[in-house]
């Protein structure tokens, strides 16, 4: 008996030891910056994570945001702690300007904000950028991208390509802003096909949740959808449409084209470096400081280069869809006879103006009561799409 | 509304959790509680995720989730068995030890796009309308998990082995005086769990879902214990236990459009569950209770050699 308790001791050993190991090169949060200059004042930015860097979504694309600006500023420092419960995040930026000793914090989630706001309040002399919250103070700005001129681009494209005339929506939870985003690509496929509907299953359990999703995508095709749109963390959809015949998808976030190489016909993608950039060379320019952020709320769209239509950098369109979108046409009542694929590139020109001349919500719209919202012509204000919580026509499905 | 590709999809989603639970119900026969099945199952997933990438071979990565499954439960069996430490406390250790694992043996291969495991179709039974495209013509890991149910019956309750596993979860010093070596049969119960588990993990990544990513079981491995305790520990009711469960997330999106909310139909499975229990409690009196629907009289009590 004593040896194999001498065995099992030894193996524990091992492993824990393995572990010890393993974790010591890779858990250091700080990165080493090249060698100060002493002449140039330097800034240390700190990054609260909601998911793990390596979520091949949402976390690892506001990483490649910071990754880029660490890399263009030789002023600049970066830290990150990764895979934060919101419960802890005042903890967690505590370390962060504390021990690491940030000037900057930037929190990439929605569920941080109370914890963001609080944490402004017990330290006033650092700067604070909460992604897509609401709340803001004297020292807490608040930043966001948004997908929906890319979801109504893709949505012309799904109406001009769907066979069926129904299009399936995954969505994580029912928010205004993936409302938002299912009203956008609801408007696109009617704009091009006004028969279309788009059926939308609610996952509710987590932003990240593959299992739920593809059981969520696979039931919206047994109903008959042969075109699916998401709004969740995962690659789980693409890969659905990838093991069916004649089912299409549009890519979310990051460039998922490789997990449906066939399938995908476009998708939307984010340049959080652009926003990261333009914050931090402000904050070390002077123009933010920690007195002057209460009025300070980015929301960036196509016009700033933030967002990006395609499921691959550089590919706005799959090009085996092209031929397809380029043979069918529709008339508009200003660009007359076009067809889908120049309809898409005018409108996706005409949202990346300096001055936008194309919204998607636009009138004759009506609030979910039947009240008219927009008149005929008249365009959404961003302050009503930020809150919205009814559906447009088109779509099926409740809003819990 | 198709119902084939509903009944489809039941069948992938069940299986998830069949495979795990058909392991899971062997160690609890032996007398050992192993409740680190979601990290066995996750880091079963990116290990073998993992190896299929690197080597481009499949079933490399289908050994190396059984392995990963496997050596996770020998840590449980070592603390459990040998030193006869708290089974609740070790298996929940295991599960957080094993989510953290699957991180590491996941690193740098996330969002990378893999060949799964393709359908199989039956000759003669993959032909018959509904029947053969809901039930034969699904990857191999899908018939395994149909052969396991009869096999894994045939050796609890018709084979030597099968009374000794169940001899030592009910009466481990009964066993001990016939001269069965306890120590040994938990051990090789709890690492047969392990392995079904890491085989499991394995069909999540390469069977149903190419694709690995931190965190993907997202806490599904937990149900096995639930499904464990519905199906009787008994291979059959299993099946029929990993069914229902599996039917319930596939038609929670059936049901949605019906106005009923989402966080209801979330709630079903855990509330059946519970109903289940009580459904039992009061149908039968006390020692029926254990006779039909109790657990291993031995679980999670510590076997000490006199």
């Amino acid at each position: 008996m004593n040896g194999s308790r001498f065995y099992a001791v030894a193996l524990v050993c091992i492993i824990v030891g393995a572990g010890i190991g393993f974790s010591a090169g890779y858990f250091i949060v700080g990165q080493p910056g090249p060698a100060p200059d002493p002449e140039m004042p330097r800034l240390k930015a700190g990054f609260i994570y909601v998911g793990p860097i390596e979520d091949f979504g949402w976390t690892s694309a506001h990483d490649q945001g910071r990754l880029y600006i660490e890399n263009k500023y030789d002023w600049l420092d970066t830290a990150y702690i990764e895979n934060v419960d919101p419960a802890e995040a005042g903890e967690h930026i505590d370390y962060l300007i504390d021990v690491e000793g940030c000037d900057v914090i930037f929190t990439t989630s929605f569920p941080f904000m109370d914890a963001t706001i609080a944490a402004g309040a017990r330290h006033p002399d650092t700067i604070f950028f909460h992604c897509s919250g609401y709340l803001r103070s004297d020292n807490v700005g608040t930043y966001f991208n948004d997908f929906y001129q890319l979801y109504y681009l893709n949505g012309l494209m799904a109406g001009a390509l769907t066979q069926t005339g129904k299009l399936g929506y995954v969505a994580a939870f029912p928010i205004p802003e993936l409302i938002r985003h299912i009203n956008a690509f609801a408007i696109g496929a009617q704009e091009v096909n006004a028969s279309t509907t788009i059926d939308v299953r609610w996952m509710n359990t987590d932003w990240f949740d593959p299992v739920t999703a593809t059981n969520a995508a696979n039931e919206l095709l047994a109903t008959g959808v042969d075109m699916l749109a998401f709004t969740e963390d995962s690659s789980a959809v693409p890969l659905v449409a990838n093991a069916t015949d004649d089912v299409y998808v549009f890519s979310h976030y990051s460039p998922m084209q490789s997990f449906a190489p066939t399938s995908t016909i476009s998708g939307q993608l984010v340049h959080w470096e652009v926003m990261y950039e333009d914050i931090i060379q402000k904050i070390y320019l002077g123009q933010y400081n920690s007195t002057n952020l209460a009025d300070v709320d980015y929301l960036w769209l196509l016009q700033e280069d933030a967002v990006e239509l395609g499921g691959l950098f550089g590919v706005p369109i799959n090009p085996i869809f092209i031929p397809d979108l380029q043979a069918i046409n529709v008339v508009d009542p200003v660009l007359g006879t076009i067809s889908v694929y120049d309809l898409v590139m005018t409108r996706m020109a005409q949202m990346s103006m300096a001055n936008i001349i194309f919204e998607p919500f636009t009138g004759p719209m009506d609030f979910k009561n039947g009240t008219q919202w927009l008149s005929t012509g008249e365009s959404a204000d961003i302050y009503t799409l930020l809150g919205m919580t009814w559906f447009v026509d088109g779509v099926i499905g409740i809003i819990p | 509304m198709s119902l084939e590709l509903t009944a489809s999809s039941i069948v992938v989603a069940a299986t998830f959790f069949l495979i795990p639970t058909l392991g899971e119900i062997i160690t609890e026969r032996s007398g050992v509680l192993n409740l680190g099945i979601e990290g066995m199952m996750i880091s079963g997933a990116a290990g073998s995720f993992a190896v299929a990438y690197t080597t481009g071979n499949i079933w490399l990565g289908l050994i190396a989730g059984m392995l990963v499954g496997g050596g996770l439960s020998l840590i449980h069996a070592i603390v459990t068995i040998t030193f006869n430490r708290n089974q609740v406390v070790s298996g929940i250790s295991l599960t957080i030890f094993g989510t953290g694992l699957s991180g590491l043996l996941g690193l740098g291969f996330a969002g990378l796009p893999l060949v799964p495991l393709q359908p199989l179709q039956i000759p003669g039974l993959s032909a018959i309308p509904f029947i053969g495209p809901v039930f034969f013509s699904k990857n191999i890991l899908v018939y395994l998990s149909f052969i396991m149910v009869p096999v894994l019956w045939f050796f609890l309750y018709k084979t030597r082995y099968g009374i000794i596993v169940r001899t030592v979860g009910e009466n481990p010093m009964a066993a001990y005086t016939q001269g069965i070596d306890v120590i040994r049969v938990r051990y090789l119960c709890v690492i047969f769990g392990g392995v079904m588990c890491g085989l499991g993990g394995a069909y999540l990544t390469l069977g149903w879902i190419p694709l690995w990513v931190e965190g993907m079981t997202a806490a599904k491995g937990w149900i096995v214990i639930a499904i464990a305790v519905v199906g009787l520990w008994r291979p059959v009711g299993v099946l029929f236990g990993a069914y229902i469960f599996g039917a319930f997330e596939v038609l929670q999106f059936t049901f949605q459009p019906l106005g009923i909310p989402p966080a209801f139909l979330n709630m079903l499975p855990s509330l059946t569950t519970i109903l289940f229990l009580v459904m039992w409690g009061i149908l039968l009196n006390r020692s029926k209770v254990k006779r039909i629907i109790g657990a291993p009289t031995a679980l999670c009590v510590p076997f000490e050699k006199p």
